[in-house]
């Protein structure tokens, strides 16, 4: 249980993959300007990577060291392929506007971080628990970036208006470099936080290292 | 050594097969579903650029029963559509050009005497989302309904050289490119069926 918790805060917070680890960036430009296409992409991923992790570490005892990189590729490319269909078959409009952002999941380098770091040496619930809050840490992150670009470049929210008067929509929120700047902001408003809060809960430095610190 | 290599081998050999399974099963299971899909993406296209009013599948179902016949002239498959008493009342022409960032197709509808282009719809395309991608909504692809064709052109400007169709702001590119396939396409078209007719 301990470890469940530990495995909570470090995903969704302390070591988000997204805002401190910087993992699966090209997909967070692509598909958050609107919140619904991040939605799917978000879920579609947890998904991916939930299962991905199970499998992975049911497998950990059998598979080659040699091989492992390749194991792990393959195992996640199936469960992608297996979104990818199924968004075509049941959801063909969501299937047309995210395009080949969904077969690109496989290249989410989350996916792989987690195989790597967590699935191939744990027990596989543990595993596929760590997995999906990864997941979750990302797509919390993502849809919050949508939320904004959404609201300030369509003037909507998940599709519903909610334009006032003399609200002008920006065209770059639309564009791809708008998330660059919100994910930017948030990974150094996520890292000052981090550090202020480890400096509070060390003891006073000495006015000496305070000094070398201001001058790095 | 050598067991070991051989190991890793039997390894990835089972796990593709496995996996390969998975996936196949996956495939037949949904393909029907997904090329239904793909099959009535299609036929709304055709009504919409046709201008034939429908709601439901069943609507466009129905509709494609009653009024649509399948021809190939010249290696292009198109679309017919018919009156109550056959007389052929206009052409549903598929057309694809360069958009900003890729390929964009769509079907334009044309009127049967070839003289008016009677509306289009863009079936796949790779605009910008938020911008180009606009094209895909009603009052952008509502301006093209009921151009007169003159002299094998659509006129798409008026008589001061005014574009008739508003752009998009933002989507300069996208406006531009889609102006010029369907000028272009819409030509090709009435050239390609004139000679049939």
């Amino acid at each position: 249980m301990d470890q469940l918790k530990l495995i909570f805060k470090r995903n969704l917070w302390n070591e988000n993959q997204v805002l401190r680890q910087i993992l699966g960036i090209c997909s967070i430009l692509a598909v958050t300007n609107l919140m619904i296409n991040t939605l799917v992409m978000g879920l579609g991923l947890i998904f991916v990577i939930s299962f991905s992790s199970l499998t992975i570490s049911l497998l950990r005892s059998f598979i080659p060291h040699r091989v492992r990189m390749i194991t792990q590729v393959f195992i996640i490319a199936a469960f992608v392929i297996l979104v990818d269909i199924t968004i075509q078959a049941q959801l063909p409009e969501v299937s047309r506007a995210l395009g080949p952002y969904v077969g690109l999941i496989i290249t989410n380098c989350i996916i792989m971080g987690r195989a790597e770091a967590f699935a191939q040496k744990n027990p596989p619930l543990l595993a596929m628990a760590d997995g999906f809050l990864a997941g979750v840490g990302y797509t919390l992150v993502i849809l919050f970036i949508s939320f904004i670009r959404e609201l300030l470049g369509f003037g909507t929210i998940l599709g519903f208006n909610v334009n006032f008067a003399g609200f002008e929509t920006w065209t770059i929120m639309v564009m791809p470099p708008a998330a660059f700047f919100i994910i930017g902001l948030m990974v150094w408003a996520a890292s000052a936080m981090q550090l202020s809060r480890q400096q509070t809960q060390k003891p006073a430095p000495p006015a000496s290292s305070v000094g070398q610190q201001a001058s790095r | 050594m050598k067991k070991e290599y051989i190991y890793s081998v039997v390894f990835v050999f089972l796990l593709s097969a496995v996996l390969t399974t998975i996936l196949a099963g996956a495939n037949a299971f949904f393909l029907p579903q997904i090329e239904r899909n793909e099959e009535l993406a299609q036929k709304r296209a055709v009504l919409y650029v046709l201008n034939i009013p429908f709601q439901t599948d069943a609507d466009v179902e129905q509709a494609f029963a009653e009024q649509i016949r399948t021809a190939s002239v010249d290696g292009i498959d198109l679309f017919v559509q018919y009156d109550q008493s056959q007389v052929t009342t206009g052409y549903a022409v598929p057309f694809q050009g360069s958009g900003l960032w890729g390929l964009i197709r769509g079907y334009m509808g044309l009127s049967s005497d070839l003289d008016g282009l009677l509306g289009v719809e863009f079936t796949e395309h790779n605009e910008t989302p938020g911008l180009g991608s606009r094209i895909d909504e009603e009052w952008y692809k509502e301006q093209y309904r009921n151009i007169p064709i003159e002299d094998g052109q659509p006129v798409l400007t008026d008589d001061d050289g005014d574009r008739k169709i508003d752009s998009i702001t933002g989507a300069t590119s996208t406006s531009n490119a889609v102006i010029d396939i369907i000028g272009r396409s819409a030509s090709n078209a009435v050239e390609t069926l004139e000679g049939e007719l």
